[in-house]
């Protein structure tokens, strides 16, 4: 569960709408729009061990890496206690200086471009946000490298060697400052390098694929960029030491709400994204409503697309009920933030329909004034502590 | 015309013999002298570099052993990772030092030749193209630099705007001093409301005395002094966010990013099996330092996000881009 799941990294948008609250209307913003995505023709490579099977549904399958996530934690609760700190650690990067400009650097990349989400970030205790700006820096530079205004110079080798540097700066050989950033923050708290992982696989995928068939793959596409991120950010914000909620569903609400964000945020881009050449809407839901790739490329808002967004809006909303019921399971001090992220995300889907469904040519978002009045709506809720009977 | 493009095929043939490298048919365009203006090649500056290339390659392609060695980094491009990683100190490790300054010498001049190329190719897309708008030309347009003004709050800059500029500043500053010196004394204008004059309005003010004393020479001079002054600080001040504006934000610009193996400072400690033997009765050694592999002591890797350009929008960033500006 974290609202730090705003910075949903897509590669399908440009990385600064996910940490991003505000309007993308800045002109640097367009220009980097404008980019052409990289086409390259890759053979699938294996997918991660942990989405083996393709006969299962991508929820079953997300659901074993969300189990697995919760295990590792459990396991490395028990094994911090005795573990001698790893050999590794200590050579490199012992500058504490370095560490500490290192950290200032990636507060300064996250407040140029995801302002709102930088002052959210404020929010937190310094420790967390710290912790916060080194694992965001690193989802945005990997969205960068595909999405990103130099993207076209990235082949699939460029991501077959980013992960190397990922699997090396888990193992405490970070290869440069943002880097040991991320580095020291995964020595800090128990965060996996799965989710990490699975964010380059979600990057390979969207160099390959611009329709989804079904909700199914829409689901594995989510997870990929914006599930991964609440998985990740979860050992961060820390659970509730009261919580009688087990792991597994505070994960799952995690899972929840970055798959809300990612949501909202395709619902939002319909029109950008079809210009891009990208649909991230489920083909069998569009036939099913009568709707086509055509209808989506003309941008005319007609009944069918109407009632066909109501739908969407519906279920984005219900992934947020219930990534909020993960909310209160955490710690006292992380609470706040990350309601206040959901709140202000959820408020785009009433942004959009405000703009009556015309997602195609007018951007959804919400004013600064609305930003400010839900601060302490959010603070509000997030007073309510765990859940007496452990339900999240 | 011969030995142009001799020494333009000859690094290529060279360099990678497997694959044909893509940049042949590049040179074997260049080669063909139809397009090209004889005295172009005969300009110095022109010249001089083919010249070397021809020498170098030539005496080194006789003298040059399989080095084998290259085709580890140095062969097609899609071999080649933009992004760097701890082994990327591997590439070109096997060749020889003269190779390595042949390389460097045949790939300048090859990176020369193509931004030519390019040159000319922009010229037949200008020639080509009626209109330069639409989602292609916003990217010519973060290409190219543009003129934006260094007036806080104006639109970009034409030869048209520039005009309507100078007219409003000069008709402003002629009408000031039409009014200061003309009007405001002829219809006997005071300072205050009222017609107070300049003594009691600085009392009213309550402002320290002697401001009342001031001679009006000095006073104009100071007011005109704190205007120009406090008016180039702020061109200045908004010329250094537009120039930041184009900066990576990752590496501020550099390029670079701290090394983070050898904290930047280029040395790591050399980490080799401690030996057991003789342990007990040997004085523990000084740590010996060696050079960082990962940075090859430089202290700095590359910047993945600008790709070591700086920009933030990474380009060749050359005059030739656009031979219209």
């Amino acid at each position: 569960m974290s609202g730090v799941l705003l910075w949903v990294v897509g590669p399908k948008g440009n990385a600064a709408s996910l940490f991003n609250l505000e309007p993308r209307t800045s002109k640097k913003q367009r220009a980097l729009r404008s980019y052409p995505r990289v086409r390259v023709v890759s053979v699938v490579s294996a997918v991660s061990s942990s989405v083996a099977s393709p006969s299962r549904s991508s929820v079953d399958r997300v659901y074993e890496v969300v189990l697995k996530q919760a295990a590792l934690v459990r396991e490395q609760r028990r094994e911090k206690a005795l573990d001698v700190k790893k050999p590794e650690e200590a050579e490199g990067l012992t500058g504490s200086d370095l560490l500490n400009t290192a950290y200032e650097r990636c507060g300064e990349v996250c407040a140029e471009y995801a302002k709102t989400f930088y002052l959210g970030t404020l929010l937190m205790t310094p420790e967390r946000r710290r912790a916060v700006w080194a694992i965001y820096v690193w989802c945005r530079r990997t969205d960068e490298l595909v999405d990103g205004p130099n993207a076209t110079h990235i082949t699939p080798k460029a991501l077959d060697r980013w992960e190397k540097r990922l699997n090396d700066l888990f193992e405490g050989r970070p290869y440069d400052m943002y880097d040991a950033a991320l580095a020291d923050t995964v020595s800090k708290y128990p965060v996996d390098i799965q989710p990490f992982k699975d964010m380059i696989e979600g990057m390979r995928l969207d160099l390959r694929k611009s329709r989804y068939m079904n909700f199914d793959e829409l689901y594995l596409y989510c997870y990929y960029v914006a599930g991964t991120v609440g998985l990740m950010s979860v050992p961060v914000m820390g659970i509730a030491p009261e919580s009688k909620a087990s792991t597994e569903s505070v994960y799952n609400a995690a899972l929840a709400l970055g798959v809300a964000n990612q949501l909202t945020n395709i619902l939002r881009d319909v029109g950008e994204d079809a210009r891009r050449g990208r649909i991230y809407l489920p083909q069998d839901e569009l036939a099913r409503a009568g709707l086509s790739d055509e209808d989506i490329l003309r941008g005319k808002v007609t009944d069918k697309w109407k009632g066909f967004m109501k739908e969407q809006i519906k279920r984005a909303r219900k992934f947020f009920d219930e990534a909020e019921k993960g909310v209160v399971e955490l710690n006292a001090a992380s609470r706040w933030p990350v309601m206040a992220s959901l709140l202000l995300y959820k408020q785009i889907l009433d942004a959009i329909e405000a703009n009556d469904y015309n997602n195609f040519t007018r951007r959804a978002y919400v004013g600064k004034a609305k930003k400010l009045i839900l601060l302490p709506v959010a603070y509000g809720r997030a007073l309510v502590g765990p859940s007496a009977d452990g339900r999240a | 015309m011969t030995c142009f493009s001799i020494c333009s095929r000859l690094p290529s043939s060279r360099l990678s013999p497997s694959n044909p490298p893509p940049t042949k048919t590049f040179l074997a365009f260049l080669a063909f002298p139809r397009e090209v203006p004889p005295q172009r090649l005969t300009l110095p500056r022109n010249a001089s570099p083919f010249r070397i290339a021809c020498s170098s390659s030539s005496s080194s392609s006789s003298s040059s052993s399989s080095s084998s060695g290259d085709a580890s980094g140095d062969q097609s491009s899609s071999n080649f990772c933009i992004i760097e990683g701890p082994e990327t100190l591997q590439d070109f490790v096997q060749m020889q030092l003269q190779d390595i300054q042949d390389s460097i010498r045949s790939r300048r001049n090859k990176i020369f030749l193509l931004m030519e190329e390019v040159r000319r190719l922009r010229v037949q897309q200008r020639t080509k193209s009626v209109k330069v708008i639409n989602e292609n030309g916003k990217e010519e347009a973060d290409e190219m630099p543009d003129i934006p003004s260094s007036i806080p709050f104006l639109p970009h800059l034409t030869q048209k705007t520039l005009r309507q500029l100078y007219l409003t500043s000069l008709s402003f500053i002629g009408g000031i001093i039409l009014f200061g010196g003309l009007i405001a004394p002829t219809l006997e204008l005071k300072l205050g409301l009222g017609g107070t004059s300049y003594e009691d309005f600085i009392r009213n003010m309550h402002l320290p005395l002697q401001l009342s004393q001031v001679d009006p020479i000095v006073a104009s001079f100071s007011g005109g002094a704190v205007g120009v002054i406090s008016t180039l600080m702020l061109m200045e001040a908004n010329n250094v966010e537009q120039q930041e504006k184009k900066r990576c934000k990752y590496c501020h610009g550099t390029g670079y990013l701290a090394c983070a193996r050898c904290s930047a400072s280029g040395v790591c400690l050399s980490v080799n099996p401690i030996l057991v033997t003789g342990a007990a009765d040997r004085p523990l050694q000084v740590p010996k330092t060696e050079r960082c592999p990962n940075c090859s002591g430089a202290g700095k890797v590359m910047c993945p996000t600008c790709l070591c350009t700086g920009m933030l929008m990474a380009s060749e960033h050359d005059l030739r881009i656009d031979p219209f500006d």
